[in-house]
């Protein structure tokens, strides 16, 4: 194995380290900011009881402590999953969050399954191709895919479909769901629908999935088009392609097996990373289709200044960049046999 | 006589960046089947650009003219190149450096299989059987070798298995590129060693590229000297290095120690021009000792001086 | 370091860079025309657009008839629920688009140099701080940054830059610290520094110099991706008030009619896309002018 024990209790600490940045970040946005950080931390809270609230609030945060104690406090609170009743949904924060998170999560599965892939794909065959026309256009096609504002683009791929009949809207069809029978166990529909056998429910949810899952797609695709053909490109000319390319080994093996092998790593680490942000897009995204999902999350927070579930989602997407982060160079370890962690 | 490779007027450039340099300029040899043929020259004078076009492996900007048959089979026609059917068929190549030129991301056995798939559509377990042969003729134990990714052999170890898989393709001429350049001096000798026994055994026509004259010696029937992009000089080994036509050959052969002999080392000052100078005479006017006043505006052509001797140089 | 092959030093040397891929890259033409076309909007929006007022996001007092018109001679973007014309407001945008992704871009760039630079020239404890600093925000995307200050501040011109400004400068910081450390490491300056220049000389005159190039480059194509960014953040209602003259909230301002009026949030979109891609194309292209190893011509030569 590539991998040692050791690497993975350092990067784990690490990723506790910068996890514990970022709570701190937040604390200081809460304190920082004027106005009185009870009121804030209980969500504006207006009418009778409002006054109760903040004193909860006040005592929650241990406003009465030296600073240093506050953030222990804080970060304590944060780290154990423990950030109180989200006053949206009257349910605690971390609880809210991952019934949400496995819709969002599912769309940008979906996205990558679409984009990586195809992009890839798109970026090898502009490679083999330098300098030439159908190089410049798959390029352009790149940069322009990646920059495409994702919001507009769902919106785009939404009106088209209401337009030819098929609203795209929400997850899954309620009536359908509630006929059939239908269970969320993981919150991931079309595996849910997978394990119950509930072929009705498993294409309604797929075929509301791909659009917004297109759009979201956009990015991905861009990226490793541009991304796998500078790195095939450079990888065919490299000395062990010419060597090959000598003994006589067919092109088709020399691009895949040789000159796309090399690019695979860098590939797995840049689409990692793209992956982590790509979840804002799908955040996004879920909001134009009617989702629910972390992006209703980041909507219910501003409407209704729920200052908890906010610092949960920090915490939550910055845990997922440090979880994604450390798998995509995991998995490079794994692929390139030269690197060791 | 059938020829394994014959070049005529052949030059190569390289396209950089807006303008086109030509590395080898108007180069006529031929190697004969079954022969073992050196190419000296510095590093610079166009021989690994010759290895190169011999090999099929110019790169995408290369620029070509003048002919080039390799196998009885036109490669090189003008700046029309094809080498379809005679990559690992009929020439076969020796890397410089080991290190890079084996994949990283594959173990030395996936290697052997996509060689031996390509050309004779081998099973992987098939290719590995006949990769232990070569293996073992390359002097290594396969066992050790065929599940080990390139960067887990050592330096010597690397290029036996590169030799190995040039070998493996079956291909009757072999084009080496300063394959001990990049090696230790104890393993330069054992390499060079192998490549004579494989040369001999299976009966291998060797083009062998090199700096080193004193190896060029050592390894070789005939030799052609380059500078400067020209061939400048060639003949059988023995008499050339023994009575030095081209003055830059003289100047090769005094520089190098010879074992046995006492005479002082001679060292010539000046550098080759670089390939973009414009230059209408011979291209080693500059650091020549004997040079005549034709030197300076006209190239000489090459002179057949004997039976088996062609120079080009305007003392001739 | 083939980063720093082919760099230039000063203004002429990207001139002239400039010129070199003006004349050999058809997309860096198509590119600087798109955001030649974007600041000129940025510069004349409001005198030329139609109907200014609206550009500002004023309702028009005759909003009832004019409300929700598709493209026509009069209205070429067609109208918004609210009666206001959309190229004007799409003209008018242009402004605080430019002036949104310029401010990020540059105070970000700043702030990532310095700090990148100074890890690398000092090392030890300074370095470990800033390298830890600069992964906490790379772990912090703009989105829920703005999420945090938008709770926190209210909405605003203030939100939306600053909390671009925190998720982007990690980024400047660790591409100069890898081209500063790449410097420190070179000879002249360590010579230097042995021979008693004072280190804000060194600093300037040496490891600045080298660093900035390939990090200007990189922030050409940022300005395109901060564009998207801060239209997200504006669009989610994070950033800017709800009538601000910017292209994500007339994006927004159209969400709900997307399938009866689609032109009120289409058009504004199309500009966002066209602007970002400018940036991206003509960094890309200088990238490549920069690396002569990239400007190859190619053929599938096997």
């Amino acid at each position: 194995m590539p991998l040692s024990l050791n690497y993975l209790v350092k990067r784990l600490l690490w990723s506790v380290a910068v996890l514990v940045g970022v709570v701190v970040f937040s604390y200081v946005v809460i304190i920082l900011s004027p106005g009185d950080p009870a009121v804030k931390w209980a969500g504006n809270p207006r009418g009778p009881g409002a006054a109760k609230a903040v004193e909860e609030a006040r005592r929650e945060l241990g406003l009465d402590l030296p600073l240093h104690l506050q953030v222990l406090n804080f970060l304590k609170m944060v780290l154990t999953g423990d950030l109180g009743y989200s006053i949206a949904y009257r349910q605690p924060v971390f609880a809210v969050l991952t019934r949400n998170l496995a819709a969002t999560l599912e769309l940008l599965f979906a996205a990558y399954l679409i984009g990586v892939p195809l992009g890839s794909l798109l970026g090898v065959a502009a490679a083999m191709r330098r300098g030439g026309s159908v190089d410049g256009l798959l390029q352009t096609l790149g940069l322009a895919l990646a920059s495409t504002p994702t919001f507009w683009l769902g919106m785009a791929v939404f009106a088209v479909l209401f337009s030819a009949g098929f609203p795209a809207y929400g997850r899954v069809s309620t009536g359908l769901a509630l006929a059939t029978g239908f269970q969320a166990i993981t919150g991931f529909y079309l595996l849910d629908a997978l394990l119950q056998l509930n072929a009705p429910v498993f294409f309604d949810a797929l075929a509301r999935l791909l659009p917004p899952a297109l759009a979201v797609a956009a990015y991905p695709t861009g990226l490793c088009l541009r991304l796998s053909r500078a790195l095939v490109a450079d990888a065919l000319l490299e000395e062990y392609v010419r060597a090959a390319v000598a003994w006589g080994v067919k092109r088709r093996v020399v691009v895949w097996k040789y000159a796309f092998r090399a690019a695979l790593p860098g590939l797995v680490q840049v689409a990692g990373t793209a992956f982590a942000y790509s979840l804002i897009d799908a955040m996004v995204v879920e909001y134009v289709f009617g989702r629910e999902g972390l992006g209703r999350l980041l909507f219910d927070a501003i409407a209704f200044s729920d200052f908890k579930l906010a610092v949960g989602l920090l915490v939550l997407v910055a845990a997922f960049y440090l979880a994604v982060n450390t798998l995509a160079d995991v998995a490079q370890a794994l692929i390139d046999p030269r690197v060791r962690l | 006589m059938v020829l394994a490779v014959e070049a005529k007027e052949l030059s190569v450039g390289y396209e950089e960046s807006d303008e086109l340099l030509w590395a080898v300029r108007e180069v006529s040899f031929e190697v004969r089947e079954g022969e073992a043929f050196c190419i000296v020259g510095e590093s610079g004078s166009g021989k690994s650009t010759v290895a190169s076009a011999i090999a099929g492996i110019l790169p995408p900007h290369g620029v070509t003219d003048g002919e080039l048959r390799v196998g009885g089979r036109v490669v090189v026609r003008g700046n029309e190149r094809d080498y379809e059917g005679v990559r690992g068929r009929l020439v076969t190549y020796v890397p410089q450096s080991p290190g890079a030129s084996l994949n990283p991301y594959l173990e030395i056995g996936d290697q052997f299989y996509y060689v031996l798939s390509s050309l004779y559509g081998l099973s992987r377990r098939e290719a590995v059987e006949k990769a232990r042969a070569y293996l073992r003729m390359a002097g290594l134990e396969p066992d050790a070798v065929l599940d080990r990714y390139p960067h887990e052999l050592s330096g010597g170890m690397q290029q036996r298995a590169a030799i190995a898989l040039a070998l493996s393709t079956g291909a009757r001429i072999l084009v080496a590129d300063e394959p001990t350049s990049s090696l230790d001096a104890h393993l330069r000798l054992q390499i060079v060693e192998l490549l004579k026994r494989l040369r001999a055994e299976a009966g291998l026509t060797l083009i062998f590229i090199t700096h080193d004259m004193l190896l060029a010696g050592a390894l070789s029937e005939r030799v052609a000297v380059m500078y400067a992009g020209r061939l400048v000089e060639l003949g059988p080994t023995r008499e050339v290095l023994r009575k030095p036509l081209h003055p830059y050959t003289s100047m090769l052969i005094e520089s190098v120690p010879v074992l046995g002999v006492k005479r002082p080392l001679k060292a010539y000052t000046g550098e080759p021009p670089s390939p973009g100078e414009p230059s209408g005479g011979c291209p080693f006017y500059e650091r020549c000792p004997f040079r005549l006043e034709v030197c300076a505006s006209e190239n000489p052509p090459a002179k057949e001086v004997g039976e088996s001797r062609r120079v080009a140089c305007w003392l001739f | 370091m083939s980063a720093l092959r082919g760099r230039f030093n000063s203004a002429a040397g990207f001139l002239d860079l400039a010129r070199r891929a003006w004349r050999r890259s058809t997309r860096f033409r198509v590119g600087s025309l798109l955001v030649a076309a974007m600041v000129a909007m940025a510069v004349l929006g409001p005198y030329v657009a139609p109907y200014p007022s609206d550009g500002w996001g004023l309702v028009p007092r005759n909003a009832a008839e004019r409300a929700g018109k598709p493209p026509c001679l009069e209205f070429p973007f067609g109208t918004d629920n609210l009666g206001r014309d959309v190229l004007s407001r799409v003209l008018v945008g242009a402004r605080l688009a430019l002036l949104q992704i310029a401010l990020v871009v540059s105070v970000s760039l700043a702030l990532g140099l310095f700090v990148g630079v100074c890890a690398a020239y000092y090392r030890g404890p300074v370095e470990a701080l800033l390298n830890y600093a600069a992964e906490v925000f790379l772990a912090l995307p703009a989105m829920v940054i703005a999420l945090a200050l938008r709770l926190a501040l209210g909405q605003g011109f203030h939100v939306v830059v600053t909390s671009l400004i925190l998720s982007w400068w990690p980024w400047y910081a660790r591409s100069s610290y890898v081209y500063a450390r790449a410097v420190v490491e070179m000879e002249y300056v360590l010579l230097a520094r042995l021979a008693g220049v004072p280190d804000r000389t060194v600093l300037l005159r040496h490891v600045v110099v080298n660093v900035l190039p390939p990090v200007l480059v990189q922030a050409i194509t940022d300005l395109g991706s901060v564009l998207l960014e801060a239209s997200a953040i504006n669009f989610l209602g994070l950033g800017l008030p709800p009538d601000a003259p910017d292209w994500g909230i007339v994006v927004q301002n159209g969400f709900k009619y997307i399938v009866s009026m689609p032109w009120v949030s289409m058009f504004p979109g199309a500009f966002i896309l066209a602007t970002a891609l400018g940036f991206s194309l003509v960094g890309d292209s200088l990238r490549e002018e920069m690396d002569p190893k990239m400007r190859r011509r190619w053929k599938l030569w096997f």
